[in-house]
């Protein structure tokens, strides 16, 4: 925690170098760097909504009505400290902390995110219950999910998802809740998640344009320096199109106690990508993140910008050609096959995804939103295109971005309603 | 990773060294580099055709892996040929490339040799990754089918690679039904050196190049040659064969279905094979009609499957296949495997074919 990033760097380098970093100097060194000019989150916090995931009305939006995802990321993987079933005294700590953040920090502000979080319990947590979790909600334990990977399986009890467009923001509310810092935007911090929680493990990233060129000196990545400065991914392509993310109604728990709430799977993906830039083609580039007619017909321009709101799957017939197009043009799409998991042409889980370097390692931090850990299982079984390999399309070669890219850890976790975020029970009143 | 990086650099000083020793004596690195990249051959035929040149290759080790067998070798950093639907892809000799790394892997109870595309290498040295990706399938005139890239290994040492065999992926049948489900490992250790590298042999084929033909099959110790079954050692009834695209296609009916294919009435296997060598034509998109006194008897896709008897094919379950039928093949994706100098202009572009049943 004590090396700092060069202050060579540019700013937004140096702020996304210093949170994979963490700790109390990088903090300081951030804050510097950012000067964020955030007022203070409200007093009264009745008018937050129920729903911990409701982000998207606190997120800026671009020329298409796209929503912008917020730039940094930290996640932290967290132990709750005592054996058995929870105390009332840690339920009433982790409250006190959780809404510190929230009095801390505006959720947004002149069109930049403040600060954002959600707080998940995994399975593993609610095995402490003699009751199982009510069947109106969907977590299962995480498990590989194609022949060809071999995740270890994330088994921590809580996890916390911190976002901001601001690097000072993410580590300042960790270095809070983690009791390192007593004090957030000027404001006392009421209490902080020590002696409750134990850290497990945390990780970081970033998203947008000129983020991923800034930091792809990583493992993964070819030393050509290929990544686009305007790409908002390090695979060089857009995504997050409105229309490719299921609303924040399409992902909530409707029924039950925990109605209000949604589940959330966390997925550390490695990358490589010294094949995709170096030795591909932008065709197949095109072919496998998008789908075949839209590298036949040069539909994607950059990195797809110009595609507006929507990836042109269903305008192209690209899901209900996937068969065809594994026989014919020997080459299927990421974005075609998962296509083909949508409920009438709407996706069913909602992407907040980012890129990271931690470990050095080019990786894609894959979290995604859905009603039940049902809907990612099958979103990712159409996306693993099992069915369409054999012949010309192999398991992972012209198979989408398979081959690009190793699962190394998956994780499922119940993110309840904001009025149950803080050690709930398996079967709340 | 700037172990590697750092390790990489020293090794290109190392050899920028070793160039300026080589023009003064005319042998070396630098002479080495140029003549082992020779133009490509002018006026290529859209078929099968002598390279400019052929290499051998150095093997750097075997090892076992559940039910297969993997052997890993090395020869000169080479272009190959990227194939995407019928978009081709050259792709050239990066400057900090000291070797073509290949991977092949068999079964370990037939010395069937596998065409598979799930496979993942990764190469280190003192700990640090070298490489680290999936090679691609190919198809090489003197190596058959194999996976492979180039690679910038970081000098002379003690190497690991650790090669990941991901569940075959192909419907399997006969005895292979079943033995390919699951991923496996294998280690391989080996010493590299640019002095081996630089026995490996090289020579240039001015008097045939560009000729259509191809270079005869490497006898390789301990390897087995992925070569298919000539048309008259293929089990079944013969029933033919026809030419698409420079591809050999030779057509075979086995009484019933093998074992691991649904349905009942007869197989009907077509193989699939570059000319001259026999070596299978993986990763296609094959359908098939048989058409029996005007009406269609049959029409649908093969599916590209590996039996211990017949190789890697295209088959499908047909209720008969009699003398007088016309059996029509039609092509979808060309093979969706990298190429070698000499076939990256074949097989692209394959017209239906028909073989009359005889």
């Amino acid at each position: 925690m004590n090396r700092l990033p060069s202050p060579a760097l540019s700013r937004r380098g140096f702020v996304k170098a210093a949170v994979a970093l963490g700790g109390a100097s990088a903090l300081s060194a951030c804050l510097a760097r950012e000067a964020p000019d955030l007022p203070t989150g409200p007093e009264d916090l009745s008018s937050l909504p129920d729903r911990q995931h409701a982000w998207n009305a606190a997120l800026p939006t671009d020329a298409h009505g796209n929503d912008v995802a917020p730039r940094h990321r930290v996640v932290l993987l967290l132990d709750y400290a005592r054996d058995g079933a929870p105390t009332d005294a840690d339920r009433e700590t982790t409250e006190t902390a959780l809404r510190s953040l929230e009095r801390a920090y505006p959720r947004s502000h002149d069109d930049e995110v403040g600060l954002l979080f959600t707080v998940g319990y995994s399975p593993a947590y609610f095995e402490r219950f003699d009751e199982a979790l009510p069947g109106s909600v969907d977590l299962q334990e995480p498990r590989a999910l194609a022949p060809f990977e071999e995740p270890k399986l994330d088994r921590p009890d809580a996890t916390v998802h911190l976002a901001s467009d601001y690097g000072s923001v993410v580590l300042a509310a960790e270095a809070a809740l983690l009791g390192e810092r007593d004090e957030l935007n000027g404001r006392p911090a009421d209490a902080s998640l020590d002696g409750v929680f134990e850290l497990a493990e945390r990780r970081t990233g970033f998203v947008g344009t000129g983020l991923p060129a800034d930091h792809q000196d990583v493992a993964g990545i070819p030393d050509s320096k290929p990544v686009a400065d305007d790409a908002p991914l390090f695979m060089g392509f857009k995504s997050g199109f409105r229309k490719n993310q299921a609303s924040e109604e399409r992902v909530t728990i409707q029924d039950g106690p925990f109605a209000g709430g949604t589940t959330q799977q966390l997925s550390l993906l490695r990358l490589h990508l010294e094949q995709w830039y170096d030795q591909d083609s932008r065709h197949h580039r095109v072919a496998t993140m998008f789908c075949p007619a839209h590298a036949d017909e040069g539909l994607v321009e950059g990195t797809g910008e110009n595609l507006g709101d929507a990836s042109l799957m269903e305008e192209r017939g690209c899901p209900m050609h996937t068969e065809r197009d594994a026989r014919e043009s020997g080459v299927v799409g990421h974005s075609q096959k998962s296509a083909r998991a949508r409920e009438d042409g709407s996706p069913v889980i909602l992407r907040r995804d980012f890129d990271s370097t931690d470990g050095e390692e080019a990786s894609l931090h894959f979290l995604s939103l859905q009603r039940g850990v049902g809907d990612f299982v099958a979103t990712r079984e159409a996306m693993n295109g099992t069915d369409l390999a054999g012949g010309a399309v192999g398991q992972r070669q012209n198979n989408g971005i398979l081959q690009y890219v190793t699962v190394e850890r998956r994780g499922n976790y119940l993110v309840p309603p904001r009025r149950l975020r803080s050690l709930p029970p398996a079967r709340p009143a | 990773m700037t172990g590697p990086n750092t390790g990489r650099r020293a090794f290109l000083s190392a050899a920028a060294g070793a160039a300026s020793v080589g023009l003064a004596g005319c042998s070396g690195l630098f002479e080495t580099r140029s003549t082992r990249a020779p133009p490509l051959v002018e006026n290529r035929p859209d078929a099968v055709y002598v390279p400019s040149h052929v290499e051998g290759m150095q093997m750097a080790g075997t090892g076992t892996a559940g039910p297969y067998r993997v052997a890993l070798s090395y020869s000169y950093p080479h272009r190959f040929w990227l194939v995407t639907g019928t978009d081709v892809q050259r792709v050239d000799i990066e400057s900090d490339d000291t070797v073509h790394l290949m991977v092949t892997v068999w079964d370990a109870e037939t010395g069937v040799v596998l065409p598979t595309s799930s496979v993942s290498v990764e190469v280190t040295k003192d700990g640090e990754t070298a490489f680290d990706r999936p090679p691609w399938p190919m198809l090489s005139q003197n190596m058959g089918v194999h996976l492979g890239d180039n690679a910038a290994l970081p000098g002379d040492g003690a190497y690991t690679a650790t090669v990941d065999v991901d569940p075959l992926g192909t419907r399997a049948t006969g005895d292979f039904a079943g033995r390919f489900d699951d991923a496996a490992t294998a280690e391989v250790d080996f010493e590299f050196s640019q002095s081996t590298l630089e026995q490996v042999p090289f020579r240039m084929l001015d008097d045939r190049k560009g000729e259509r033909g191809a270079v005869d099959p490497m006898a390789m110790e301990m390897v087995p040659s992925s070569r298919l079954p000539a048309a008259d050692e293929l089990p079944g009834r013969l029933l033919g064969d026809a030419e698409s695209g420079d591809g050999r296609f030779v057509a075979t009916a086995l009484p019933a279905p093998p074992a691991g294919v649904d349905g009942s009435g007869a197989y009907l296997a077509v193989s699939a094979r570059t000319p001259h060598n026999r070596y299978p034509l993986p990763f296609m998109g094959v359908s098939g009609r048989v058409v029996r006194a005007g009406d269609t008897a049959f029409d649908g896709p093969l599916a590209g499957t590996l039996d211990p008897d017949l190789g890697y094919h295209y088959g499908a379950t047909v209720e008969s296949i009699d003398s007088g039928d016309v059996l029509g093949l039609e092509f979808g994706a060309p093979p969706q495997v990298a190429r070698h100098e000499g076939y990256e202009t074949a097989f692209l572009d394959l017209p239906p074919a028909s073989i009359e049943v005889g």
